[in-house]
């Protein structure tokens, strides 16, 4: 009798501290991707100055101007919320069109290269400074999401704290990829041979 | 036969090791100025040492200085995460801080900003002096100066910025040394001479409860006169009445095993290293290069 109630008093203990973490590691989720939206809105909030500023010096450039305005929108119809975490196809598209947002910013900006006018631009300059510093904090705030992922991800599989994690419905969550894996495997071409885009008057 | 195997796995897997190139280990901090390069003189260390001591002591908030060979294989924007999140500079919960971190191998320098301090040092400002103040002094050969200038620039940006003002443990902290450990050391000392007489005077038992029982007043008396709030008094003075009692029932353990009566010898070496405030970074700032 007296050992039942010692081991049945053990296996609550150790269930018991199981449920507390994956409630706090669940929390820690949570707030890591709202900083991870946070600073991509900050970026998408970055944009259209960029492309005001761009238009005034490189108004010609239609095709560049268009694709980033493309990219912001689709961006902005996405409902990011903090459930995204939660559907792994929704979470999947914000990803990709995030994705699409970077490679359009990459190309306007290096169509801005051959604007030595724009380049020189204190408020382009401004404007570079912040973007490079909102990419930096979208990956720090990425990393820590994909931390407390982790932590999560290990609390809800590793004994015994998996079975409290199936007996309230935890399941594992989904973390960052690279999107277009495929593509980032092949090395850039660098060619210096390339005849140089002709600078307008 | 085995043994030899043994052996042998062993070097092949320490031979493996040391073939990691490792990431640059962020450095202990000890000191505002932690120069890995020599590249500043004592005196020019010191010199922006005390400029940074003065600022804490006025402002509150606090800016790191780092000057190394190298981040690679890291890039200086992952490394100088990695040196903030490890630092905390800066005060908890209105997270000022800002490290300066420059590799002086790779010609690169970041200016690390705290969460707090966004609005005072944004990217493109935290850019402009890197771009205008810093660099130019790099790209002649003047270290001590560009950092100077920098430094300068930083606090005349932080000073516009209204921030809590600093508290007495703050100015407490920027100019004394930490010896908190020491007092720890010595208080505990303490209570295991007081075991000894209370066992001497009132039996293994007894004395043993006595000893919590101080512990616990002691420390609730403390937390009283420091807090001026019962409910923590109350608990404070609960724990350290059990740890009291556990740290007792140990020593009297130890003795009976190791046959002697005295107690041991604690270090009570004060250390005066200076640590973060527990501030938050988030990523931002500005990098460069000269």
């Amino acid at each position: 009798m007296f050992k039942r109630l010692i081991i049945l008093s053990l296996f609550l203990i150790l269930s018991g501290c199981g449920y507390n973490t994956l409630q706090s590691s669940d929390e820690t989720i949570k707030a890591s991707w709202a900083e991870v939206l946070n600073q991509y809105q900050r970026r998408a909030d970055l944009v259209p100055n960029l492309v005001n500023v761009v238009k005034g010096y490189a108004a010609h450039e239609k095709d560049v101007l268009i694709e980033v305005t493309a990219a912001r929108a689709k961006v902005g119809s996405i409902q990011a919320t903090p459930e995204l975490v939660n559907d792994e196809q929704a979470f999947k598209n914000f990803i990709a069109a995030q994705g699409q947002m970077t490679s359009a910013i990459s190309r306007l900006l290096a169509v801005a290269e051959n604007y030595p006018q724009l380049k020189a631009d204190g408020l382009f300059r401004d404007l570079q400074a912040q973007l490079e510093g909102t990419e930096n904090r979208i990956t720090v705030a990425r990393n820590r999401y994909i931390n407390a992922v982790k932590d999560y991800n290990i609390t809800v599989r590793s004994f015994p704290s998996n079975l409290t994690a199936m007996m309230f419905n935890f399941s594992t969550k989904a973390s960052f990829t690279v999107e277009n894996e495929a593509a980032i495997s092949v090395a850039p071409k660098v060619d210096f041979n390339a005849a140089p885009v002709a600078v307008p008057k | 036969m085995f043994s030899q195997l043994r052996y042998a796995v062993g070097l092949f897997l320490l031979f493996f090791v040391s073939t990691i190139w490792a990431e640059v280990s962020v450095p202990t901090l000890s000191h505002r100025v932690t120069d890995l390069t020599a590249t500043l003189s004592a005196e020019q260390s010191a010199a922006l040492e005390n400029k940074l001591v003065a600022f804490e002591a006025r402002k509150g908030s606090q800016i790191a200085v780092l000057i190394l060979p190298t981040t690679q294989p890291e890039t200086i924007e992952a490394f100088g995460i990695r040196v903030a999140d490890s630092w905390k500079i800066g005060r908890k919960n209105i997270d000022d801080g800002v490290i300066l971190i420059v590799a002086k191998e790779d010609r690169k320098l970041r200016i690390e900003v705290g969460r707090g301090l966004e609005g005072a040092i944004p990217d493109a400002i935290a850019k402009r002096v890197i771009a205008e103040i810093i660099t130019p002094k790099f790209k002649a050969n003047d270290f001590a100066g560009g950092i100077d200038a920098g430094v300068s620039q930083l606090i005349k940006l932080i000073d516009g910025e209204p921030l809590p003002a600093p508290t007495a443990e703050d100015v407490a902290n920027a100019s004394q040394d930490d010896s908190s450990d020491w007092i720890i050391g010595i208080a505990f000392f303490g209570l295991l001479l007081l075991d000894m007489f209370f066992a001497e005077l009132f039996g293994t038992l007894l004395g043993t409860v006595c000893t919590g029982m101080t512990a616990g007043l002691v420390s609730g008396g403390f937390a009283f006169f420091s807090s001026f709030n019962i409910g923590e008094a109350v608990i404070a003075g609960i724990g350290m009445f059990v740890v009291g009692v556990i740290a007792s029932c140990i020593f009297k353990v130890y003795s009976a095993f190791s046959g002697s009566s005295s107690g041991s010898s604690w270090s009570s070496g004060g250390s005066s290293s200076w640590g973060g405030g527990g501030g938050g970074f988030s990523g931002g700032g500005a990098s460069g290069s000269w």
